[in-house]
């Protein structure tokens, strides 16, 4: 039978965690085997950073007076549009609009509670996001 | 209930199928709940897209195992979903304390505060099993973990109400009626030839196809927009690794069952033949991996045509082993 590597690097993403895999033993028969993948660690930090940096830049855009707070909280709880979306029950072209920092302007308390809820976060801290550059 | 026992899994859905089914008196192996349903798969849908990459599936889409599983088993499972999360958590805990039952609840990872803070996204169909409550924490056996876990009920709330693809909407679910009357050696070739024949599906989106698809798809990228094949490679790892398997860790999953299933009846050849093709494409995949992970790493080292050639060195392993698992 075919043996097969397991690997058995550190990988912090998973807090010490190890994760289970199936391969053949010394008889061939099937069972389980602990491993640490480096290769996992570094995709799954990769996509983490991903939010990182699109939190700065959105950071950056609501100091220039582009984006609105919803995008930076939005990234924060690493969610996409289509998550947004789907989380405040609206379709996606509206909440595309209050991504923008001059829409988010005239947003009424009751819209701006949807989006504070679906970070579960406080009305005020949504509306009070404020970053000293 | 304190008569099961704690294990952990490769995969979240087959391995919370096969606790709660032993727990309640039929033994069954995660590999005989992930092959069993027919669960091995490939997907690949460009046009669907998840944080602007598109969707790459290694297995059947998420609930297969417990949707098919009785069918297969000819047993009963008692399923429940809600509207009102109150009432899903007094019926949680009416069902784990006042009935003393093991049962199998569907949530979003993002919202389980014992996740590791870097594997918290939002997918919406990670299966744990509930066995117990201590004042308002419910003792939890998730089936990727080492050890068990604990979680607050109005935390558990969250992540059983999560919204968006796949919205959990308070799914839980235990075993009702678990006297079987089946023949499980039919079962289980039927099993066998149904996913080998829609693993070689002419649809040019799944299976062998698929994987041929992305393999091309890996070829043209456009090596001069460093961030987004960087992401896409990454996110085809990602796709097949943290769902809680290493590797090809479906493949290896599946190679496992054929193995098992050679005790029915079945055979013998054919499907030691399979596995261990299976086995190959499962190794083959983690060296793909390998190869999309260091060539974003080190980009100047990115090889497309190579990795490309790995996804396509798996495909072949894998239709051969279908091919042959269709005469079984």
């Amino acid at each position: 039978m075919k043996k097969v590597f397991i690997p058995q690097e550190e990988n912090k993403t998973t807090n010490g965690q190890k994760k289970v895999m199936y391969a053949p033993n010394d008889d061939g028969e099937f069972e389980t085997f602990k491993y640490g993948s480096s290769v996992e660690e570094y995709a799954t930090s990769l996509a983490v950073e991903e939010y990182k940096i699109l939190m700065e830049q959105s950071r950056r855009d609501i100091i220039a007076g582009i984006s609105s707070p919803i995008e930076y909280f939005m990234y924060q709880n690493r969610m996409d549009l289509p998550t947004l979306s789907s989380i405040v029950n609206m379709f996606q072209f509206r909440v595309k609009r209050h991504l923008k920092g001059s829409v988010f302007e005239k947003m009424d308390d009751i819209l701006l509670k949807k989006y504070a809820d679906a970070f579960g976060i406080s009305l005020e801290k949504l509306k009070g996001l404020e970053f000293n550059d | 209930m304190t008569n099961f026992e704690h294990k952990q899994f490769a995969h979240c859905e087959s391995g919370v199928v096969s606790t709660l089914l032993s727990a309640y008196g039929i033994q069954l192996s995660e590999p005989m709940a992930f092959g069993i349903t027919s669960s091995l798969s490939f997907v690949y849908l460009p046009f669907v897209k998840i944080n602007g990459l598109p969707l790459i599936a290694y297995r059947e889409l998420p609930k297969n195992i417990i949707n098919k599983i009785s069918k297969v088993l000819g047993i009963k499972m008692k399923t429940e979903k809600f509207k009102d999360p109150l009432l899903a958590n007094s019926r949680l805990t009416q069902l784990v304390e006042g009935e003393n039952k093991l049962v199998g609840l569907q949530t979003s990872v993002y919202y389980l505060p014992y996740m590791p803070e870097d594997m918290r996204f939002h997918f919406n169909a990670h299966n744990l099993l509930v066995y117990g409550k201590v004042g308002s924490k419910y003792q939890i056996s998730d089936p990727v973990f080492e050890e068990v876990v604990e979680c607050e009920e109005s935390k558990l709330m969250r992540a059983r109400f999560a919204k968006g693809a796949f919205a959990p909407k308070g799914f839980l679910y235990y075993p009702d009626d678990t006297t079987q009357n089946i023949d499980l050696s039919k079962a289980i070739k039927k099993a066998i030839i149904k996913n080998a024949k829609s693993m070689t599906t002419p649809f040019p989106f799944a299976g062998i196809k698929g994987m041929k698809r992305v393999a091309n798809k890996i070829e043209r990228l456009d090596t001069s927009d460093k961030k987004y094949v960087q992401l896409f490679l990454t996110h085809i790892v990602r796709m097949q690794e943290e769902i809680g398997t290493g590797g090809g860790g479906f493949r290896f999953l599946y190679a496992a069952f054929l193995k098992e299933a050679k005790e029915y009846n079945l055979n013998i050849d054919i499907l030691e033949e399979a596995s261990h093709l299976l086995l190959k494409s499962g190794d083959t995949l983690r060296e793909f991996a390998l190869l999309c992970v260091t060539g974003s790493k080190k980009y100047e080292t990115l090889n497309l045509k190579n990795i490309a050639q790995k996804l396509r060195d798996a495909a072949a392993y894998e239709e051969k082993a279908y091919k042959i698992l269709k005469k079984l």
